[in-house]
């Protein structure tokens, strides 16, 4: 799902100050769930999601399972 | 959800049912797809569709007696379509010569033909092809019978020589100068598996069944004259390929007549009006045979007759390109599903359930019936997407919530007493209404929730004027307000539940106020309170307007003309239209009808939460109606105003010309954010409780924020495209400000936090400068991220 998720972003975790890294993250929806790589802040685990990826890949996922 | 009569429904509509000329033609050419390839100019396509259906497509092409024309509708608007001379013109121009195709194994049995004419060489053709060892027999000495009498500069012997050559390449036996009679028959009967006898005459007298050819009970089959055909040379070669099919199911044992209901000619169910065509006359050849132009402008005149009444006038069923037969069977596949995906939901979701399409209907099928069970079925069994509806469902439950519902008696003499001095001695209607009143409620405003929202300025000054109004009329009570919304949007989505919830609160109202008659403003309430409680009596406030005076307003005569728009709600409900048209008139407008208004309206775009579900298509309504005014446009309905206008047209409610202050500004005025139409309800609460009943509420929900919040018009707009709402945002950047959750880009200096609400999860982007925090972008998913290491 990682698609805009870029590696080099720039942005960092207001609280922690840290650089985001890529992580297997565990996503939810309608009774399902499954492992994505997204950026989050290694310290505290803050997941990041850009708005291509929320209203792009994500959205997609999203109807897709309400299809189902 | 019963599929059974689902697809009993379907199969009533006569979408799929083909025209009379195709249904006319003995061997059933696809007279529309042929008409629409020489319209394209593709002549070779057209010649393709001639092939598939008639046998010698090349030599039947030109000497036809096309039965088609006799019968065409265009036959009293100019003359029938001349299917003949297309014919020729299709065979000049786009003849082709046959492909080689690989001899089959001619294992299926043996089948003698008596008589080489035009039934006999198609049955030969088609039982050789079938794989069948064929013999033809032929008392003169050459092949074809009839097809000679035409031999002319049209259809010149070499063609007829070389069509007939196929008997020679695919070594069909023929055998000249021999002619067979009964004796000779017998001899043949036990030799072959089956016998086609096509001879124009025969000494004896045949029993000839005219469905199967068959004659008697025996291996025998006729066709041709002999079965009745005529000199009709069309009716003649589908003879015999119609008797090919009886020897082919009759030598492979398998039933003769199973569903070949529809090979001859058959009467079509399809009843093509002509009231509405315009004349055009035939075109006339100028020479033997059509020129391309001549033939593509006669083209032009065919009507292409087909049962689309209710596609015509539906956006819904243009913008999927589908019939309500194709749509009923793509209903019954997505129901039967249990695994995999449903590929209809958003088509369902699609529909605005305005119910033209069976106002339409000569039988009456109804699309919205059909579409609204299905969604109460896909809720049923959770296949409903939550997105689809989920944001008009939580509007719903702001609406009946606190916030915004209240119910109200008429404030009473000793409540008002500090409104007005007492005695007054003019006062106004409406005080005069608050001091007569007698404690009963009689009346219950019911304003609903979108003219609230859209209209909140209004409400007061209708509830004054009711007030003042009814103290007037025979019956007995006061006027109350009640607040709320009717449940609209969980119809709309199949939400049984939350429907019959919400019902059952406004029937406990109903009952502790003693049953008063609901006064509607909204036509989505009035329908919904007629479907769920036909107990309760309402009446609409335009036939209180209508039987009690307007308000007093400024009236000037000739005001102009208003193109005026029936809400799709109230298309059963003539009263409503009745007393729309009377306050229009006299509050000095001229009416000019839509030619689809009343009963026939067309839906804004609003109905059945398409606006939420699928917004281009919700636009396609919207464009649709406004491409049919050419005046101003006039709506009593909230929706239909804020979709118009949001379209780009210059639209007023009716109760603009009543209570506007500047009636300009008002048929442009912007139409209200989904965050202000919040707004707009809660403040009206708060505005009218301490105006009328004097009390005061608080708003419980304006917490202490440490930030002002600016949301530039380019981010206003995302919010609404995305659904969100100016609270989410304020509790995305509070919650990111009070615990430190956020990103940060340094380069931009741009914030960018989330939180998750109930089923969504919010992002704001922002910048801060000092107190102030101004919004640049939001977005939302609702997918839930576990955030845990
Ligand atoms: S009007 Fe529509 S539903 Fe009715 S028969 Fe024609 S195509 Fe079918
Ligand atoms: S107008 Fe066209 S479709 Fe209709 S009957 Fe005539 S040829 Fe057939
Ligand atoms: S209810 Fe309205 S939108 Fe739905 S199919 Fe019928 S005409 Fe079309
Ligand atoms: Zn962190």
């Amino acid at each position: 799902m990682n698609s805009e998720n870029e590696k080099n972003t720039p942005w960092v975790c207001g609280k922690c100050n840290s650089k985001l890294e890529l992580q297997k993250v565990k996503v939810t929806y309608l009774g399902g769930s499954f492992e994505v790589e997204l950026m989050k802040c290694p310290v505290c685990n803050f997941v990041f999601i850009d708005e291509d990826l929320a209203l792009g890949k994500m959205l997609e996922v999203e109807k897709g399972l309400e299809d189902k | 959800m019963d599929l059974d009569k689902l697809l009993e429904v379907g199969d009533l509509c006569i979408h799929p049912e083909p025209p009379v000329c195709n249904a006319t033609c003995p061997v059933h050419l696809d007279v529309i797809a042929f008409i629409n390839e020489i319209e394209k100019g593709d002549f070779k396509k057209a010649y393709k569709l001639m092939e598939k259906r008639i046998p010698f497509a090349k030599l039947i092409g030109k000497i036809c007696d096309h039965p088609c024309e006799t019968v065409c509708v265009r036959k009293d608007a100019g003359g029938s379509i001349q299917v003949s001379e297309l014919e020729k013109l299709v065979i000049n121009q786009g003849y082709t010569a046959p492909k080689k195709t690989l001899p089959l194994p001619k294992n299926k049995g043996k089948v003698a033909i008596i008589g080489g004419g035009l039934s006999g060489i198609t049955a030969a053709v088609d039982l050789d092809k079938k794989g069948y060892m064929v013999s033809v027999y032929e008392k003169s000495n050459r092949l074809g019978g009839r097809l000679w009498e035409y031999e002319s500069d049209t259809l010149k012997k070499e063609e007829i020589e070389e069509e007939l050559q196929i008997f020679e390449r695919q070594k069909i036996s023929v055998t000249l100068n021999t002619a067979i009679d009964q004796s000779r028959l017998e001899t043949l009967e036990g030799d072959y598996d089956a016998i086609f006898i096509g001879t124009g005459d025969w000494e004896e007298k045949l029993e000839i069944n005219r469905e199967s050819f068959m004659v008697g009970e025996s291996n025998v089959f006729a066709g041709g004259k002999l079965a009745g055909e005529g000199t009709s040379v069309i009716g003649s070669v589908s003879s015999g390929r119609r008797a090919a099919i009886s020897i082919d199911r009759y030598v492979s044992k398998v039933s003769i007549m199973a569903s070949r209901e529809r090979e001859g000619r058959f009467e079509t169910p399809l009843n093509y009006k002509t009231d509405n065509v315009l004349r055009v006359e035939k075109i006339n050849k100028q020479g033997d045979y059509y020129t391309e132009a001549e033939g593509i402008a006669e083209a032009k005149r065919c009507l292409k007759c087909v049962c689309e009444d209710c596609i015509t006038t539906c956006s819904h069923m243009q913008r999927f390109n589908i019939s309500p037969d194709a749509y009923i069977r793509q209903i019954n596949q997505s129901e039967r599903i249990i695994l995999g995906t449903h590929y209809a939901n958003t088509m369902i979701n699609s529909c605005t359930e305005c119910g033209l399409c069976k106002e339409r209907c000569f039988l009456d099928i109804s699309m919205k019936d059909v579409i609204h069970e299905t969604r109460e079925s896909m809720v049923e069994k959770g296949k409903m997407p939550v997105s689809a509806h989920d944001f008009a469902l939580k509007d719903m439950q702001f609406s009946n919530s606190d916030r915004f519902s209240m119910v109200r008696k008429q404030p009473s003499k000793e409540q008002s007493k500090d409104l007005f001095y007492y005695p007054v001695i003019s006062y106004s209607k409406y005080a005069q209404g608050l001091y007569k009143g007698t404690g009963k409620t009689g009346y219950l405003f019911y304003p609903g929730c979108q003219l609230s929202a859209s209209h909140s300025e209004y409400i007061g000054e209708i509830y004054k004027y009711l007030v003042g109004t009814m103290k007037e009329t025979k019956i007995d009570g006061d006027v109350g307000m009640y607040l709320g919304c009717c449940g609209a949007p969980a119809d709309w989505a199949g939400r049984q539940d939350l429907m019959q919830e919400n019902i059952g609160k406004i029937k406990d109202v109903w009952k502790e106020m003693e049953e008063p008659t609901f006064i509607l403003a909204c036509s989505s309430c009035a329908s919904i309170f007629e479907k769920y409680c036909p107990e309760i009596n309402t009446i609409s406030l335009w036939e209180i307007f209508d039987k009690y005076g307007l308000p007093e307003t400024k009236i000037t005569p000739d005001r102009g003309v208003l193109n005026l728009h029936d809400a799709c709600a109230t298309r059963n409900n003539p009263k409503i239209h009745e007393s729309i048209r009377n306050i229009t008139k006299s509050l000095g407008y001229e009416i000019k009808e839509f030619g689809y208004s009343k009963e026939k309206t067309k839906c804004c775009g609003y109905g059945g939460l398409v606006y939420y579900a699928n917004r281009d298509q919700s636009n396609d309504f919207v464009q649709d109606r406004i491409s049919e005014s050419t005046e101003d446009m006039l709506v009593y309905c909230a929706m239909c105003k804020d979709l118009f206008v949001e379209g780009g047209k210059k639209t007023y409610h009716i109760l603009d010309l009543i209570y506007a202050k500047d009636l300009t500004s008002a048929g442009l005025q912007k139409t209200p954010s989904f965050s202000e139409r919040h707004h707009n309800r809660a403040q009206l609460k708060i505005d009218l409780l301490s105006e009328i009943w004097g009390e005061k509420q608080t708003m419980d929900t304006t917490n202490e924020l440490d930030f002002s919040l600016i949301i530039p018009d380019d981010a206003q707009k995302l919010m609404q495209d995305r659904y969100i709402l100016f609270e989410d945002v304020e509790k995305v950047i509070d919650h990111a400000r009070k615990n430190d959750e956020y990103f940060f880009n340094p380069e931009t200096k741009n914030y960018l936090a989330k939180l998750r609400h109930e089923n969504v999860t919010y992002w704001v982007r922002y910048e801060e400068n000092g107190k102030d925090v101004i919004v640049n972008s939001v977005y939302s998913h609702r997918m839930e991220v576990v955030e845990e290491p």
